[in-house]
């Protein structure tokens, strides 16, 4: 097995070891570490690699999580497979907003925007939607019954964390490798000069937005039952859409280590900022610092944790010649 | 030496060491606390982001009652431990405090209060139940936060329940609301038949406006709501929703305000020259505190609120008064800040007792504490009630209830129900 | 159907229009020259809000005033946000620009918090209540002024980049950087200038917003998202379009009002949003990218 297996592997074996390690809290933390890692990967298809701009994320997200809940709450269905069906609802929004987006040909910030608009329709719709809860929301009751994704132990909930975020860094892997990855590489770098050599930008396009939706709308169940609450306001808005995007940008869009990496340094950056800051004086200081924190770290590596870390390698290793 | 390639991730082992590193750091302040004895309470509010307002009310709510506590000798019953508050900041979001809840436990929490919002509320009742950590919600308009739970333990799939709350469910509101308004026409001889609702459509808004129409369709009285208008909160412009109130000829306005809109609407029904016999809010914030008072003078003169409202009438709930306008600047005590202060009062009393029963701080058992809470008739609150509080089957204090305010002469004052009324209820409001 | 109301809401609309424009003119010019992402315009608008809250609170400048202190306060942030910051990551792709300009964000709407305390606030002033009554309908005398402002602004923008060899420099480099470069434009003050132009007009929008709309620290997002609103349908680059932008999201808005659910007001822009992006996403006055 080549070299960089044998690190992913040893890499894998401590993080499955970890629980027994630390505390509960600091379970905690991971677990929110691998979930954002896991819904930055997931997005990382598309923009990532694919270079379409999602600021809506939290669409799919909340698209996945209202589906699987809806079910539990109305059929009984359990939410390990709800996800699944979370899973197909947000692939089917994916599809129309990719339909609509790329058959228009809209582009660059512009599909930012589309995104956004149709993340905020969804908020809108849900918020005014009483079958849906509206306002107030869904509450979902706190059983600890592992057949509903519920566990009374956290270790519980990390391993399902991991395993998602196992799970996303596997396809984003496989996608890297197959023909999709190298015709989203293509049209990211120039799409007109790839559609030009014969690629079909369209139908590459709508499959990177569909996995990565439907990836996304996976982790809606696990969502549901770790928060216990749906709130349209949460859940489709805007700051969940953006703390889904901030670690694989940090950590490196368009690579498959970036969005774990991103969350490995920002989830304990919010923390420590947390700890340290919130509990006294001025409320609002530990995210004037956390600001900052993340200022920094843009200065820093302009281009993302990863291709930087990679980069320093080189120049170290280069020199030992 | 191997040539380094782009995709080779050297760094996993340095990054997960150093993340331990920092893992450990932040563990750190746990070790540091003091040692006296003292009853650890992790105090949680969404001191940030959309709803800072109320949340900074209810922490230093909670900070005011447990100085007070601490100064009087602490609890007495576990050798006169200290209430050692460990502050937490939700943010506003589900995500953010699920983890501090556990940060909070994990530093020692013994009990929890919080946290105004219902999302986060929510994210934090498993942490409870699952550490056993009793949860006093202070405030949170969502019913299903209790009744989940409670249901919960009743199917058997819950052991003990963990989280009980000590405000006004949004049903009590309704209810009040329609009852008071009916006694209040009585008193001041007017019949009005039109009444307008608006309100905020955000989840407060929302769930009060639909408590007061499922309370007003129960309760079938002489009067209708003839016009229902709702507007996305923070809202830019309320001129045509005004319109659309003017043009639906209202006798009574009963609108469902945050203070950011209460801002918009008060003045543009004031310049839409709306006439009506008075507004009255079926219980919402942004219609009495001081500073929305200072911004809108005369026009929120005579507008009157169906909230939980601290009980002037008792002295000892002026000086706490007194000492919060102190503390703050200037702000009233009000609705947030009362339900926190006596919530820490309740928490006391409820160490008191189980101190009594055997509880001890080295061994700290929480279905003890549970116990307690269950029991729990206490009346030294300080928000008018419509009795001791008392905790019911769901885990709600069936005896929170709410007063008919009024601002007159650029005060809040009680004006109904009459044991607790300082000043009488003006009714129609005067033509300007 | 209630014709005065009709009437009434287009009024309202047009009026209110006036607002929307004046709020959007800033990031549209900030794009335009540098096809940079303002996500922090909302909270600078914020900022601008209480600066002019402070100037009427502890000097009795009234905002109508005031603004011109706003505008400049909030240049001198633009200059320096842009000069330190955004200039390092000109060259970086597109999200790593976001995300600095989301750290600035956060950095402001939470010094705003710490500073000023999370109530909402709405700056008094003599013109905030004026009305003037044209039978049963009536005309809001400080969104009116609004009007007149947003339209001198961006006329005064307009004679700027058409008139001025820096408002020229401008336009030269947002057409071609590379071109204006090599013609000896010193293109890195042209784009600090730009941004501190673009924030002077978001801080003399919040300061002549302040009296009408209550504001708050947290609000920086929702002003941002209606800004971006205005700009995409009215074209990115466009003031005309950011004017016209305006007046069209703020009639529909109100239109959607009477004759929707009026919850679903916040529906009528977002539709709109989607509409134009898909059908003519250069916007009604926009060049094609």
């Amino acid at each position: 097995m080549p070299r960089r297996g044998w690190i992913v592997l040893v890499g894998l074996a401590v993080l499955i070891a970890l629980p027994a390690l630390l505390g509960s809290y600091l379970v905690t933390v991971f677990i929110l570490v691998f979930f954002y890692g896991y819904l930055g990967q997931a997005w990382n298809i598309l923009a990532g690699y694919g270079g379409q701009l999602s600021a809506g994320h939290a669409a799919f997200l909340g698209v996945g999580a209202y589906t699987a809940t809806l079910l539990a709450m109305h059929a009984g269905l359990s939410p390990w497979l709800g996800m699944f069906a979370g899973a197909g609802a947000a692939g089917l929004l994916g599809a129309l907003i990719g339909a609509l987006a790329f058959r228009f040909g809209v582009r660059g910030f512009y599909f930012v925007l589309l995104t956004v608009g149709f993340a905020e329709v969804c908020r809108i719709v849900a918020l005014n939607t009483d079958a849906v809860g509206g306002a107030l929301g869904l509450y979902i009751t706190f059983t600890g019954d592992p057949r509903q994704l519920q566990f009374r132990d956290n270790r519980a909930y990390y391993y399902v964390a991991l395993g998602l975020m196992v799970l996303a860094t596997a396809v984003t892997g496989l996608v890297e490798r197959s023909r999709l990855g190298t015709y989203l590489r293509a049209l990211r770098e120039d799409e007109d000069a790839a559609e030009a050599l014969g690629v079909d930008t369209f139908r590459v396009k709508l499959l990177a937005i569909v996995l990565s939706a439907a990836l996304t709308g996976l982790g809606g169940a696990f969502y549901a039952n770790y928060l216990f609450s749906l709130q349209p306001n949460a859940v489709f808005g805007i700051p969940l859409s953006v703390d889904i995007i901030i670690r694989p940008v940090v950590g490196g869009a368009g690579t498959i280590w970036g969005p774990l990496l991103g969350s490995l340094i920002l989830s304990p950056l919010a923390e420590l900022s947390r700890t340290y800051f919130a509990s006294g004086g001025l409320a609002g200081t530990h995210l004037v610092v956390y600001g900052f924190l993340l200022i920094a770290v843009v200065l820093l590596l302009p281009r993302g944790a990863y291709p930087e870390l990679v980069r320093l390698w080189g120049r170290m290793t280069a020199k030992g010649r | 030496m191997h040539a380094a390639t782009p995709d080779r991730p050297i760094s996993r082992r340095a990054l997960v060491a150093s993340v331990a590193a920092g893992a450990a750091a932040v563990a750190l302040p746990a070790v540091l606390r003091a040692q006296a004895p003292a009853v650890k309470i992790g105090v949680i509010h969404c001191v940030t982001g959309p709803l800072a307002e109320p949340g900074q009310a209810c922490r230093v709510g909670a900070q005011m009652a447990a100085d007070a506590i601490n100064a009087a000798g602490g609890i007495k019953s576990l050798g006169g431990a200290k209430l050692d508050l460990l502050l937490g900041d939700t943010q506003s979001k589900p995500e953010v405090a699920r983890p501090e809840a556990e940060r909070l436990a994990n530093a020692g929490a013994q009990l929890f209060m919080g946290t105004f919002s219902s999302g986060d509320t929510a994210a934090i009742v498993p942490v409870a139940q699952q550490r056993r950590i009793p949860f006093l919600v202070d405030i949170s308009a969502a019913d299903p936060i209790t009744a989940n739970v409670a249901k919960a333990v009743r199917d058997g799939q819950q052991k003990v329940q963990y989280v009980y709350r000590n405000f006004p469910t949004s049903a009590m509101f309704g209810r009040r609301a329609v009852q008071l308004m009916g006694e209040i026409f009585k008193e001041a001889g007017v019949s009005p038949k039109r009444v307008v609702l608006m309100y905020a459509n955000d989840l407060f808004g929302q769930t009060q406006a639909r408590s007061f129409q499922t309370a007003h369709k129960a309760a079938n009285p002489a009067w209708d709501i003839v016009e229902v208008i709702p507007w996305p909160e923070p809202p830019a412009d309320l001129s045509t929703e005004v319109s659309k109130l003017k043009a639906a000829k209202p006798d009574i306005i009963a609108p469902v305000t945050r203070p950011a809109s209460a801002l918009l609407l008060l003045p543009e029904i004031a310049r839409q020259r709306v006439e009506c016999m008075g507004i009255i809010g079926p219980g919402s914030p942004g219609l009495y505190e001081a500073r929305q008072i200072a911004q809108l003078k005369d026009q929120l003169e005579f507008v009157m609120d169906n909230v939980p409202w601290p009980n002037f009438k008792n002295p000892k709930t002026r000086e706490v008064a007194g000492e919060y306008q102190r503390r703050t600047n200037g702000k009233t005590f009000d609705t947030n800040s009362v339900f926190s202060y006596d919530g820490m009062l309740l928490l006391a009393d409820v160490l008191e007792r189980a101190g009594k029963a055997g509880l001890k701080l080295d061994r700290f058992d929480p279905d003890l504490v549970v116990e307690e809470i269950r029991k729990t008739r206490w009346s030294g609150n300080l928000a008018t009630s419509a009795g001791p509080v008392v905790f019911n089957e769901t885990g709600d204090n069936p005896n929170a209830s709410t007063a008919m305010i009024q601002i007159l002469g650029q005060k809040p004052v009680v004006v109904w129900p009459a044991e607790a009324a300082v000043e009488k209820v003006v009714l129609p409001r005067p033509k300007r | 159907m209630d014709l005065t109301l009709v009437a009434q809401g287009l009024l309202n609309g047009l009026l209110g229009g006036g607002v929307y424009s004046l709020m959007a003119v800033g990031l549209t010019l900030i794009f335009g020259v540098m096809r940079v992402v303002n996500v922090a315009h909302g909270d600078m608008m914020v900022w601008g809000m209480y600066l002019a809250w402070l100037l009427a609170t502890r000097l009795s400048v009234d905002p109508y005033l005031g603004f011109v202190v706003c505008a400049a306060a909030l240049f001198v942030l633009g200059w320096l946000v842009q000069r330190g910051l955004v200039d390092r990551v000109v060259e970086a792709p597109h999200e790593t620009q976001i995300l600095l300009m989301l750290g600035v964000g956060l950095v402001l709407e939470n010094l705003a918090l710490m500073v000023f305390g999370p109530d909402p606030q709405r700056v008094r002033s003599p013109l905030a209540q004026a009305t003037l009554w044209l039978g049963p309908v009536f005309v809001d005398l400080a969104r009116l002024v609004t009007f007149g402002l947003a339209l001198g602004l961006t006329l005064a923008l307009y004679l700027f980049l058409t008139r001025t060899g820096l408002g020229r420099a401008m336009r030269a480099t947002a057409d071609n950087a590379y071109g204006a470069l090599v013609v000896g434009t010193d293109v890195r003050r042209v784009y600090a200038a730009a941004f501190g132009i673009g924030a002077a007009c978001v801080g003399a929008a919040g300061a002549l917003v302040s009296p009408i709309l209550p504001f708050q620290p947290s609000g920086g997002l929702a002003a941002s998202v209606t800004s971006f609103n205005i700009v995409i349908i009215g074209g990115m680059g466009s003031f005309g379009g950011a004017f016209v932008g305006g007046l069209l999201v703020s009639v529909a808005e109100s239109l959607g009002a009477i004759f929707l659910a009026p919850a679903m007001k916040e529906l009528v822009s977002f539709s709109l949003l989607i509409a134009i992006l898909l059908f003519r996403p250069a916007g009604l006055f926009g060049r094609r990218a």
